[in-house]
């Protein structure tokens, strides 16, 4: 009789509710192990670069079709503007390249002098990059990073390094690429520094980017020579950012003479928040490497003098 | 309840809500924007924890980093210890009320929240302003809707019912 009764409890089902296969906890662990370990390889490893690239990638389709909303909205809009507004819009454009003409006619003849003046003292000419014109799609979604996507990646000939600049001045840098688009890091992000310089006296200096955006700069000394309206230029000297764009302005100096360096908070010109248009420069190699192709013989060349120097 | 839902319909509001996620957001709106992938993975975890496991949290933790380019694993490992929390909460719901089920989802969005701002300010990241948390507050907002819809879609007999 109880061998029947076995044998019924056998044949019924369980219900699909409490079947686990593992238990919770024991995948719990294992996930997060696999997360950590994740973690670890992506932190210090660039094996998986090319997974997030080849998914971003692979994102675009869907990228695109979460796109077409806000595009709507936002094409409808130019539609719709009042005929006053481009009205206004045109004048103040015509006047601006109107100013501008007359600039560029005085820079023209002012970088030929430059050039002659440099070559008759032995000294580099300095290269004008070139830059190609990028839309911004949308904001980066991870809140903790100050970043940008734009609409042109590896397609398009863009690689990580590349300077990031708009009408006003310096932007930031290309951090990430992939496929149809990259990811554009802020001069206002915590992980980025650019070599500057103060315009009035050339002093060099450092700028760290900040919350709020701000840029930070440390490690001068206290009683270094800088004015609250001081404008900072790109120096040139890391070989990415062209020298002498426009940067920051200071508008905070707090020299303390307790402590050894000076704090000294600055604005960005450009208008970080504030864009859908922004233009990537051309990387310096890229370009050395595009002016001269037989470049084997020159950097032997090239190579010789610094060895008896050292 | 004849009609149960499927690993199709599992799957599909997963996809809608990662195309919510990649949803282009500018602008100062982007603080409020929910966490929508974490809102769906935790509704299909409360109502049917033999479709959606830890596991699939781990995956959509996965999506989420690869999507916002944040460090890999660090939403995964979030989502992961969200998901083992309401799994382990998950029988007792059928004595809750409404509004204490709508309570356990909110602190479940806020632990989801705190534990990825645990993870970023270990890798180095600045500790951000209090908006940080704005998405678990319209996260549950976004619940009820998905409660809503996927309700009426799921379970058609027992919503008609209430």
């Amino acid at each position: 009789m109880l061998k029947g009764v076995h044998q019924k409890l056998e044949h019924q089902q369980t219900p699909a509710f409490f079947v686990h296969g593992f238990s919770v906890l024991s995948r719990m662990v294992f996930f997060c192990a696999l997360s950590i370990i994740l973690m670890a390889v992506d932190a210090k490893l660039n094996y998986l670069s090319q997974i997030r690239q080849a998914f971003i990638g692979g994102l675009h389709p869907i990228e695109r079709a979460a796109n077409i909303p806000g595009e709507l909205i936002r094409d409808s809009k130019k539609y719709f503007a009042s005929h006053n507004q481009l009205v206004q819009e045109n004048y103040i454009l015509k006047q601006q390249a109107f100013e501008n003409s007359v600039n560029l006619q005085r820079l023209n003849t002012l970088q030929a002098e430059n050039e002659h003046l440099r070559s008759l003292l032995g000294g580099d000419i300095p290269i004008h990059p070139r830059a190609v014109l990028a839309n911004i799609s949308h904001t980066g979604r991870d809140p903790f990073r100050n970043v940008v996507i734009v609409n042109r990646g590896s397609q398009h000939n863009i690689q990580a390094g590349q300077a990031v600049v708009d009408a006003k001045g310096v932007l930031g840098q290309v951090t990430r690429v992939y496929p149809f688009s990259s990811e554009v890091t802020m001069i206002t992000d915590k992980s980025l520094s650019i070599p500057v310089q103060v315009e009035r006296n050339q002093l060099r200096a450092i700028a760290f980017g900040q919350s709020g955006n701000t840029l930070d700069i440390p490690y001068l000394p206290t009683n270094v020579d800088i004015e609250i309206g001081d404008k900072l230029v790109t120096s040139g000297l890391d070989g990415i950012y062209p020298a002498g764009l426009a940067v920051a302005t200071v508008t905070k100096i707090d020299q303390d003479p307790e402590t050894q360096f000076a704090k000294i908070i600055s604005t960005p010109t450009a208008k970080v928040s504030h864009h859908l248009q922004l233009l990537i420069l051309e990387l310096p190699e890229y370009r050395e490497a595009e002016k001269k192709p037989p470049s084997k013989e020159t950097n032997k060349e090239e190579a010789k003098p610094d060895a008896k120097n050292s | 309840m004849q009609k149960t839902p499927n690993l199709l319909l599992v799957f599909g509001s997963l996809l809608f809500a990662l195309l919510c996620q990649l949803f282009p957001w500018t602008g100062q709106g982007i603080v409020f924007r929910p966490d929508f992938m974490l809102v769906v993975l935790l509704y299909w975890l409360l109502r049917a924890p033999y479709l959606c496991n830890v596991g699939a949290a781990w995956l959509v933790g996965a999506l989420v980093d690869l999507g916002a380019g944040s460090l890999l694993g660090q939403h995964a490992l979030a989502f992961t210890l969200t998901a083992y929390v309401a799994l382990s909460f998950q029988r007792r719901l059928v004595l809750f009320s409404e509004t204490q089920v709508l309570a356990f989802t909110f602190s479940l969005l806020v632990l989801a929240k705190f534990t990825v701002l645990i993870l970023k300010l270990l890798s180095g990241n600045e500790m951000p302003t209090w908006h940080y948390f704005w998405p678990a507050v319209t996260g549950i907002l976004f619940w009820l809707v998905i409660k809503f819809i996927l309700g009426a879609i799921a379970y058609p007999k027992s919503t008609e019912a209430n």
